[in-house]
């Protein structure tokens, strides 16, 4: 009799560790899961902005061509797209785990926006240039990209949102403890003046 | 169970209501390669591009798609096209070769949405160019037909005929055949049974919880339905849309970047 009961207790307590653990993977792949797509949009966001990184020498050569056009502005620009070059893109984990290396990655790109806008405004004073159409498809190209950056940093707010609402919701609040800083909150981006206001670029 | 469940979704559903409450939101997907609620085109001009564009996704794998509308609303032209491309998934799965023409006849507005896929063939540059140069005059002119038409003309002559990468139309599997399904149902049935008949063996001799004799059976019938359900689940994701032969629009699941040019006249 006191024996079964023991037996019972036993099997019991296998059966109820049993559940925990099955549960605690099906967590832990869940994370993992939305932490890989967080990863993947992070690529994308790199992707965007280094392509708008690579348009700028272009551009800078393009716009040289114009006589006398301002060399302060060229500067600027010249000058904020190697700032944006010594950021060196770093993997998602790691910005996660570091939110100041993520503000500075922002800050420079943000740098790089607010000088090219400025340019593309300087450029109205140029109405020659405006009218080569080398200058017109690189101002396209710089469009579509600042609209690419637009969409791609929203996807990732997205995504960063997605596994910040899991890992912070009951019950996988009790456990992302277990594995250190690998689930750490993702940073979202910040909606500030310029970057995503793509459209407003034009004119 | 179900607490872990639906909890973390009414917090995201709660979350993330004042982000996106505030978005214009997008119609229906359209059921035609040309679509025109602004009655922007001729009839003639929408069966028309309709049926060459229907011909050209048969041809090449490509969904190209006109939608003309008044107004985007509040929303910028911009963000409107990449959430309608999302949601109508124009392009196929996995190559993103769709592309959309939108243009908004009370806003003055068009854009030229491509596909992650087509971004290659169709580069900003050359997207914008079909807008300013296309485009505009022809519209400007007052002649819209022209302008839709030798904006297609151009758009297929940039990205050419040439089917590339075509993946194989993914065919359904098979559902399980009933005797599989049976055998299934059974090594459930068993295993279940051994569990509950291996609990009710250690508690049977507790007057306050004498079970009756029927439970067991009873949940024995749970089983059996738990096993089919499974079973169902496992086959009936493999349905195939997009790309279908029935002559209209059907979104394959294609996805934008927002790549591509907008434009005004």
């Amino acid at each position: 009799m006191g024996k079964n009961i023991a037996i019972g207790c036993a099997g019991a307590a296998v059966a109820f560790l049993l559940i925990v653990a099955v549960s605690i993977g099906g967590i832990y792949n869940s994370l993992v899961q939305l932490d890989q797509a967080t990863e993947a949009q992070w690529a994308q966001v790199e992707n965007a902005y280094e392509r708008r990184a690579d348009l700028v020498p272009n551009l800078v050569a393009t716009v040289k061509g114009a006589a006398n056009f301002e060399q302060s502005t060229m500067t600027a620009v010249t000058e904020a797209r190697a700032k944006v070059g010594q950021v060196t893109p770093a993997a998602m984990a790691d910005i996660a785990k570091d939110p100041a290396a993520f503000q500075r990655y922002q800050q420079a790109q943000q740098g790089l926006s607010s000088a090219l806008s400025h340019l593309l405004v300087v450029v109205e004073k140029y109405p020659q240039l405006k009218a080569t159409g080398n200058f017109r498809d690189l101002q396209a190209q710089l469009e579509g990209t600042e609209n690419r950056i637009a969409v791609e940093r929203q996807r990732f707010n997205k995504a960063a949102q997605a596994f910040n609402t899991r890992r912070s919701s009951f019950p996988a609040v009790l456990v992302v403890g277990f594995f250190g800083d690998k689930f750490a909150t993702k940073p979202y981006f910040q909606a500030q003046s310029g970057s995503e206001k793509a459209p407003e670029v034009r004119f | 169970m179900v607490l872990r469940r639906s909890l973390p979704v009414l917090i995201a559903l709660v979350s993330t209501l004042p982000l996106y409450a505030a978005e214009t939101p997008i119609p229906e997907s359209p059921t035609r390669w040309v679509t025109d609620t602004a009655n922007f085109l001729s009839p003639e001009t929408v069966q028309y591009l309709d049926r060459r564009l229907d011909g050209y996704q048969q041809d090449t794998g490509h969904q190209l798609i006109v939608y003309i509308a008044p107004t985007t609303g509040d929303a910028p032209i911009e963000d409107w096209a990449v959430r309608a491309f999302a949601k109508w998934k124009v392009g196929r799965k996995g190559i993103d070769d769709g592309l959309a023409l939108f243009i908004m006849t009370q806003d003055h507005k068009m854009r030229i949405e491509v596909g992650y896929g087509l971004e290659a063939v169709v580069p900003d540059a050359i997207a914008s160019r079909v807008i300013r140069e296309v485009m505009a005059p022809r519209i400007r002119a007052g002649h819209p037909d022209d302008a839709v038409k030798a904006a297609i003309d151009t758009l297929t002559d940039v990205i050419g005929g040439v089917a590339d990468a075509l993946p194989p139309p993914r065919r359904p599997k098979p559902p399980m055949p009933w005797w599989a399904r049976i055998f299934l149902g059974f090594i459930g049935l068993t295993f279940f049974s051994f569990f509950v008949s291996f609990i009710v063996s250690r508690i049977r001799h507790r007057p306050w919880l004498n079970p009756p004799s029927g439970s067991g059976g009873g949940g024995g019938r749970g089983a059996v339905t738990g096993a089919q359900d499974n079973s169902g689940g496992s086959y009936s994701g493999g349905s195939y849309s997009g790309g279908s032969d029935s002559g209209g629009f059907d979104g394959g699941g294609g996805e934008s970047g927002g790549g591509g040019a907008s434009g005004d006249w």
